[in-house]
């Protein structure tokens, strides 16, 4: 693989987090293979890898679907260290998936040491809006709280599905470019004061 | 070559050996067979791949480690490429490690790497004898083996261990001498084990004493420290493994929720399906998804029926209840009315599914049938109610206006009119409540009983897959046959009321409204028939049983004919009514005389009559009685026909016969000076013996022409013969046309006779003084011009019956005559002559009109003057031919016209 990496296009490397079930990895077949898959059964950790055109650029889209339950919790970090990006993905008919986003938000800051992560806050099954628990209002200000974008999805209609994939390599790649900038002066040390000290049982 | 197969997605992205995978991407082959080859980490896997469409596969993943493609070859393709790769590790769980273990559904596939993978792992002992196994060499059979030694095994460590199976399986192929070498090393072997203690000792002698020393010393030390320091160290340890024990109980905790929880989700994972069947179950309920629901239930049932397991005993308890609320829940829904037939087979077939224990198809029927009756009984409660409050409207409107009466007398009336011809008018255009009633009933019957009666036939048919109850057969055939009979009850009640005995009657009223409501009901009649007709022909199509058929049918005969008799009976009044509508315009027929429009009326009411009986009454379609057919109404028919016409003779007799006081009788003697009341008259009015005669003339016309023509009809129409009325009426109408003549005649001829004597004898003439005769006396004369009057208007009315009447009338005067003349005491010669040219004047003029009564008087009155002598004669004979010559004009009637006898 190595010798062809000159020609090979970008990679931006994806990962869905969320508790379970919120439709981590619906939102990732219906944008791979346009399927909506009905019946639910737990993800452990599931890698997809495509081409897809971005901006007219062609680039490759990795996307890592994690397990959303709690039994994997201690096995995140690992995941997480090799995401560029994170949708991050709750449902609206479900006040504690978005509780969790919050545990989420805070591990993947934690594992990445910085906040100035390319990611997406995700509110699926948008097509339950009758079952709706969670206000838009809601979403948003938590999504502003955390300086970033709030969208709504539905896996079930592939309403927003691609803007959540496109905007958040959007985000990676314009973050990539800032890197080579930064990595050219003094990101290093930057990365070093954030680092949160923490250890886990 | 189709595209190349990529694989673009795993799912899950790593794990042990055997982890199910979903492989997704494109172009994974066409079908199952065009799957050639599956490769994860090098290891091939397309005996465990399961191909689900040309983006999925499903596989389980080989034993390979570490991370590597997959590689998915298609016969259309070729080999593939992924960007995706599997990482494969052999995962060890201890009691540390915390892990999560999916409880696999699917069994494992039979032929899988791990039994292999067990049994290369298994130790193995190196051989014995010391002797290198060629590997490569035949092996010797194992069956063999087992067959010459049925008890042994060839394992070392067996118990049964044979030393020759050994030796066979293993050395078979071994040299004697090799084995025998092998022998001495097994036996230095043995030999070495046996003093290899002792040697060991004796070997290292020093170093064992040493330790002995070091031992000894350690004691010292320890015994020294127990001394100084006086505590058990064991103490200290047991703390030490307290502490130890904590620490790990909090891992040894958490092991253990990890390992319910993991159960726990096994079991749920497991048996979701049974955990979701209520929330299914009722989800299903809402759709109307019954199937589904009963063989989900069955499935339960047949998986978890037999476990002990409170928590499924409770669900599946749950279940049953949901399912039986739904069970009657849809019961009650199925006797909820009103309903279609669609829902009804639905709703009895989802019970049938749901197992509903019963008989839900017969209740279905109970209670349509009872709908049914409620209904009929409802809808004639609702119209006699409707009724009544008509009925008060009408009577509290009267009451205003008699309130008004007081007030202006005149006023009252005009109104009275003016309401009644409103009712009328309403009840014209408003449907009346009994009429409404019926077709309220008639509409209702021809909606529901269809469905019912398809439904008794669905469900005896076998069509809603239950078992029908043969004996029931009987009773939903008196079902049927009650339902319709209950709706013939209610309809004969309400618009037959004087033929039904039920306590259905609808309520009776006073005597002016009830009269009002009947004559309502009649205007209606052809409609109620036309009503239970398409009930009939509805019932008729749908082939129920013969008997509630017969019901209907005998309700329609009896409607028809009532129908008829009131029809009948109204043309009966009608006839009656005709005399006032006698307008006497005379119709001059050269046949029959003059006769009024009133026989051309007659007959048009009879015929009208007639068509609009066989119109509305006599037309009958299959199944249905004919009306005709029925001995009853025959009977009525003819007493009825009978009946129209002897009112019609009746009329005519009225007309005929009755006369005006201020018109009767002409005088007729003009020599005697009684004033002529011709000229009084006018001329366009008829007098009563014209209007005899002119009745005299329908009577003939009726019987002559209007019979034959109506019998015809009636014939043409298919009603029964009428002959025999007719027979009767012609015979009554004779009798009427021989009273008239009588009476006419006597009418006519009284007067005329009377004159005679006092005519004969004016002027004091005496026959034995006359003077020498020239010509007839004027007697004579005005008895001729008295009979040439009736002539004329016997001609005029009754041409036929001229000779019968004219002749009655000589004959009585030809018998005046001969009486008068044999009363003459005496006669001059020339009385003589003069007697004998009146008489035979007479006779030769109304030669024609002579009945042998006439000519016999004639001859009396001749016989009675003396006889005379050929002189004489001649100038009796003279005399006539001059008379005759003179009076040819005013006599040609007599003579000119030969009026055919009767």
């Amino acid at each position: 693989m190595s010798k062809k990496t000159g020609t090979q296009p970008a990679l931006h490397k994806v990962i869905m987090v969320g508790s379970g079930g919120v439709g981590k990895s619906a939102l990732t077949l219906q944008f791979m293979y346009d399927e909506f898959i009905e019946d639910y059964e737990p993800t452990k950790a599931d890698s997809y890898r495509k081409k897809v055109v971005l901006d007219g650029e062609e680039v490759q889209i990795d996307i890592l679907d994690t397990a959303g339950q709690e039994d994997y919790a201690a096995i995140r970090d690992n995941y997480f260290r090799s995401g560029e990006g994170f949708l991050c993905v709750f449902s609206i008919t479900e006040e504690e998936s978005f509780q969790a986003t919050q545990e989420f938000r805070e591990q993947i800051l934690r594992v990445k040491n910085g906040d100035n992560i390319p990611f997406l806050l995700v509110g699926n099954k948008g097509d339950l809006y009758d079952k709706r628990k969670i206000s838009i209002a809601e979403a948003q200000a938590r999504a502003q709280q955390w300086n970033v974008h709030y969208v709504e999805t539905s896996a079930k209609t592939r309403e927003n599905v691609d803007k959540v994939f496109y905007d958040l390599m959007r985000e990676i790649r314009s973050r990539k470019i800032d890197d080579t900038k930064v990595s050219n002066g003094h990101g290093k040390e930057k990365s070093k004061i954030k680092r949160l000290k923490c250890c886990i049982l | 070559m189709g595209p190349l197969p990529i694989v673009t997605g795993i799912s899950p992205k790593e794990g042990p050996p055997g982890t199910r995978v979903i492989i997704r991407g494109e172009y994974l082959g066409k079908e199952p067979n065009d799957v050639t080859g599956l490769l994860i980490c090098g290891c091939d896997c397309l005996l465990s791949a399961e191909w689900k469409s040309s983006n999925k596969i499903i596989a389980r993943s080989g034993p390979g480690k570490g991370r590597g493609d997959i590689i998915i070859s298609t016969k259309s393709g070729g080999k593939g490429s992924c960007t995706v790769q599997f990482r494969g590790y052999h995962e060890t769980i201890g009691p540390l490690k915390e892990s999560a273990v999916w409880v696999e559904e699917a069994p494992l596939p039979g032929l899988s790497w791990g039994s292999r993978s067990l049994s290369h792992s298994t130790y193995h002992l190196e051989d014995p004898l010391g002797l290198s196994v060629e590997e490569n060499e035949k092996k010797f059979p194992e069956d063999d083996l087992h067959e010459m030694f049925p008890e042994g095994s060839g394992d070392l460590g067996s118990e049964n261990f044979e030393p020759n199976w050994f030796l066979l399986e293993h050395h078979h192929a071994t040299s004697f001498d090799d084995l025998k070498v092998g022998l001495s090393y097994l036996k230095r072997k043995v030999d070495g084990q046996k003093e290899g203690q002792l040697s060991f000792l004796k070997d290292n002698v020093s170093s064992v004493m040493e330790q002995m020393d070091t031992l000894f010393l350690l004691k010292d030390k320890f015994e020294e420290d127990m001394k100084k320091h006086n505590t058990d160290t064991t103490t200290k340890i047991e703390k030490a493994i307290n502490g130890a024990n904590k620490l790990f109980e909090d891992v040894l905790s958490r092991r253990e929720t990890a390992d319910a929880t993991r159960h726990a989700l096994a079991v749920m994972t497991r048996y979701k399906f049974l955990f979701f069947l209520p929330v299914n179950i009722e989800h299903n309920i809402k759709h109307g998804d019954f199937d589904l629901i009963m063989s989900d239930y069955a499935r339960a049932r047949n998986l978890f029926g037999k476990f002990e397991t409170p928590i499924f005993k409770q669900i599946l308890a749950d279940v049953a209840a949901t399912i039986n609320n739904l069970k009657i829940s849809l019961h009650s829904k199925l006797k909820d009315m009103p309903t279609t037939l669609d829902q009804q087979k639905k709703i009895i077939r989802n019970l049938i599914i749901l197992g509903f224990e019963g008989d839900p198809g017969w209740d279905a029927i109970n209670s349509t049938y009872k709908y049914i009756k409620d209904q009929l009984i409802l809808n004639r409660e609702d119209h006699i109610a409707a009724e009544s409050i008509q009925l008060d409207a009408e009577a509290g409107n009267i009451h205003y206006l008699g309130k008004q009466k007081s007030e202006n007398n005149i006023q009252y009336e005009k109104h009275k009119k003016i309401s009644n011809s409103n009712i009328l008018l309403d009840t014209q255009n408003n449907t009346p409540p009994r009429i409404a009633f019926l077709e309220d009933i008639i509409e209702f019957i021809l909606e529901t009983f269809p469905e019912f009666w398809k439904l008794g036939q669905a469900y005896f048919n076998g069509e809603l897959q239950i078992k029908p109850d043969k004996m029931k057969q009987n009773e939903f055939k008196q079902y049927v046959v009650n339902a319709v009979k209950l709706c013939c009850t209610l309809i004969r009640s309400a618009i037959l009321p004087q033929n039904s005995d039920t306590e259905l009657q609808w309520p009776h009223y006073s005597s002016s409204k009830q009269s009002n409501i009947i004559e309502i009901i009649l205007l209606w009649l052809p409609h109620c028939i036309r009503l239970v007709q398409s009930l009939h022909s509805s019932l008729t199509n749908l082939e129920i049983p013969n008997e509630s058929v017969e019901i209907t049918s005998k309700l329609l005969l009896d409607l028809r004919i009532h129908s008829m008799i009131i029809e009948l009976k109204k043309t009966a009044d009608q006839v009656k009514g005709l005399s006032n509508k006698e307008n006497w315009q005379l119709d001059y027929d050269s046949e029959y005389g003059a006769i009024t429009q009133l026989p051309s009326e007659f007959e048009k009411l009879v015929s009208q009559a007639i068509q609009k009986i066989k119109e509305s009454i006599l037309e009958t379609k299959r199944k249905e009685i004919p009306v005709l057919t029925n001995p009853t109404a025959k009977q009525e028919l003819t007493v009825l026909i009978n009946k129209i016409f002897l009112n019609f003779v009746q009329t005519l007799e009225v007309l005929g016969m009755i006369s005006e006081d201020h018109d009767h009788a002409i005088a007729v003697s003009q020599l005697i000076g009684s004033p002529t009341p011709y000229s009084e008259n006018d001329s366009s009015e008829l007098t009563w013996e014209q209007r005899l005669l002119a009745m005299l003339s329908n009577c003939r016309y009726t019987r002559i022409i209007i019979y034959p023509k109506l019998s015809v009809q009636f014939h043409h129409q298919g009603f029964p013969s009428i002959d025999e009325p007719i027979r009767q009426c012609s015979g009554a109408l004779s009798i009427l046309e021989k009273r008239m003549i009588e009476t006419y005649v006597e009418l006519k001829s009284d007067p005329l006779v009377g004159t005679i004597e006092p005519s004969m004898y004016l002027g004091h003439f005496e026959w034995d003084t006359c003077l020498k005769p020239i010509d007839l006396r004027p007697y004579a004369k005005e008895i001729l011009t008295n009979i040439t009057a009736v002539y004329a208007d016997v001609h005029r009315l009754v041409p036929k019956l001229l000779y019968r009447i004219i002749s009655e009338i000589v004959e009585t005067v030809a018998e005046e005559l001969s009486r008068l003349m044999s009363c003459v005491t005496k006669f001059n010669s020339y009385g003589k002559v003069q007697a004998r040219i009146d008489v035979m004047g007479l006779q030769r003029v109304l030669h024609q009109f002579m009945n042998e009564n006439a000519s016999c008087f004639f001859n009396e009155a001749l016989e009675a003057v003396l006889p005379i002598d050929e002189y004489e004669s001649n100038i009796i004979e003279e005399i006539l031919n001059n008379f005759l010559k003179k009076m040819s004009l005013q006599l040609s009637c007599f003579i000119a016209v030969c009026p055919t006898k009767e």
